[in-house]
């Protein structure tokens, strides 16, 4: 069966340093969810191999975001279990997906690999992945700002649109935030200077593989949920076709 | 182009960006705030550091690019506190002096942050 449209799992774990970057997804899952869409996080002890095959092969979804620890074979879930290794059964579950590993060097070979699994598209790393751990997670924009660039994709699927641009918009998100700690307002925090290093490490690391044609949640189903009752839904179009035919009886 | 682009340019740059070397001209190393002083001079350097600024280069070749971006870096990370304050999501966290004792080995890691430091050196001079 086709994975389902609407349809989310987000993997967040916390040990490790991962509150860092769970913290932001879960603000940005918070501020952008749609009527109409089915999302799903798996947060901290949740965030384990079983729960997450479960989820996938209950949920089906279309889209699947995993935060956790990698190397270019590997990507790993809460505590570093181990999720999946190329060659694994488990990489065939990302089959007709949208995949996102924020995770360190997993491009290299897991992304090719989930890509020849059948996925629509995989987003990832293809060396380290860094961010700034001076500060409690969720606390400042100094630990904030590497995800809130990276997760801008997120941000922008769930809003509606298609891989290929939500991809733009994170590329003119990470350009945003090295121009705040470069040129901009947060140019004279004490630690700008590595945080718009750190900015333009993990830009330049980013990977796309695969269609930028996909959208998980299509705008049109997210306005017609959010705004127009089933009846407007359905009257619109209705109301064309008379309209159509009253100008062709006019003729 | 004037003196008034130098100006412009280097009041846009953060004030730590301002003393780290950053322009090289016949074998020695400027930092912003020695072009911008040498080019209100108008001395004969400062002519010569205009002229990099105003064609966005940095006036070296690829080997005193890298050494220019390591003592950048350097000196970035000598001035923060020695606690931990980088991590990767491949595990790894690190102080300031570990990162650095990447970046002095030439280490994968090490590498990464120099080829983005030459990176962020041309955003940087060509800034406006």
């Amino acid at each position: 069966m086709p994975a389902l449209m609407n349809t989310f799992l987000f993997v967040e774990p916390l040990q490790h340093y991962l509150e860092y970057g769970t913290r932001v997804m879960q603000e940005i899952v918070r501020t952008y969810r749609q009527p109409g869409q089915i999302i799903t996080e798996l947060i901290g002890d949740e965030a384990n191999k079983e729960k997450i095959k479960q989820e996938l092969q209950r949920l089906n979804p279309i889209f699947f975001f995993g935060c956790g620890h990698g190397n270019v074979d590997v990507w790993s879930d809460e505590c570093t279990e181990v999720f999946m290794r190329v060659g694994d059964s488990e990489v065939d579950l990302m089959k007709e997906r949208v995949v996102v590993l924020n995770s360190c060097l997993t491009a290299q070979e897991l992304g090719p690999a989930i890509i020849d699994a059948g996925a629509e598209t995989y987003v990832g790393s293809k060396e380290e992945f860094w961010f700034f751990v001076g500060d409690a997670p969720g606390t400042t924009r100094s630990v904030q700002s590497p995800f809130l660039a990276e997760y801008q994709l997120e941000a922008s699927i769930l809003q509606g649109k298609s891989t290929g641009d939500a991809r733009q918009d994170q590329m003119r998100k990470y350009d945003e935030e090295i121009n705040y700690w470069t040129f901009g307002e947060g140019k004279d925090h004490p630690n700008s200077l590595e945080l718009s290093r750190i900015l333009g490490i993990n830009k330049g690391i980013s990977t796309f593989l695969g269609q930028s044609t996909v959208s998980p949640s299509p705008r049109p189903a997210i306005l017609a949920s959010s705004f127009l009752s089933p009846q407007i839904v359905f009257a619109v179009p209705a109301l064309l076709v008379v309209y159509m035919a009253y100008k062709e009886l006019q003729k | 182009m004037s003196r008034e682009l130098v100006t412009r340019w280097f009041s846009r740059l953060a004030s730590g960006e301002q003393d780290l070397p950053l322009l090289i001209s016949e074998g020695n190393i400027y930092t912003p705030r020695t072009a911008l002083n040498e080019v209100m001079r108008s001395s004969e350097l400062g002519n010569k550091l205009q002229a990099l600024i105003e064609t966005g280069r940095f006036g070296t070749t690829a080997y005193e690019e890298e050494q220019v971006a390591k003592i950048r870096l350097r000196q970035i990370l000598q001035a923060q506190s020695e606690k931990p304050l980088f991590a990767t999501l491949s595990g790894k966290v690190f102080t300031p002096s570990q990162l650095l004792q990447e970046i002095e080995s030439n280490t994968a890691i090490g590498v990464q942050w120099l080829n983005n430091e030459k990176t962020h050196m041309s955003l940087l001079v060509s800034a406006r």
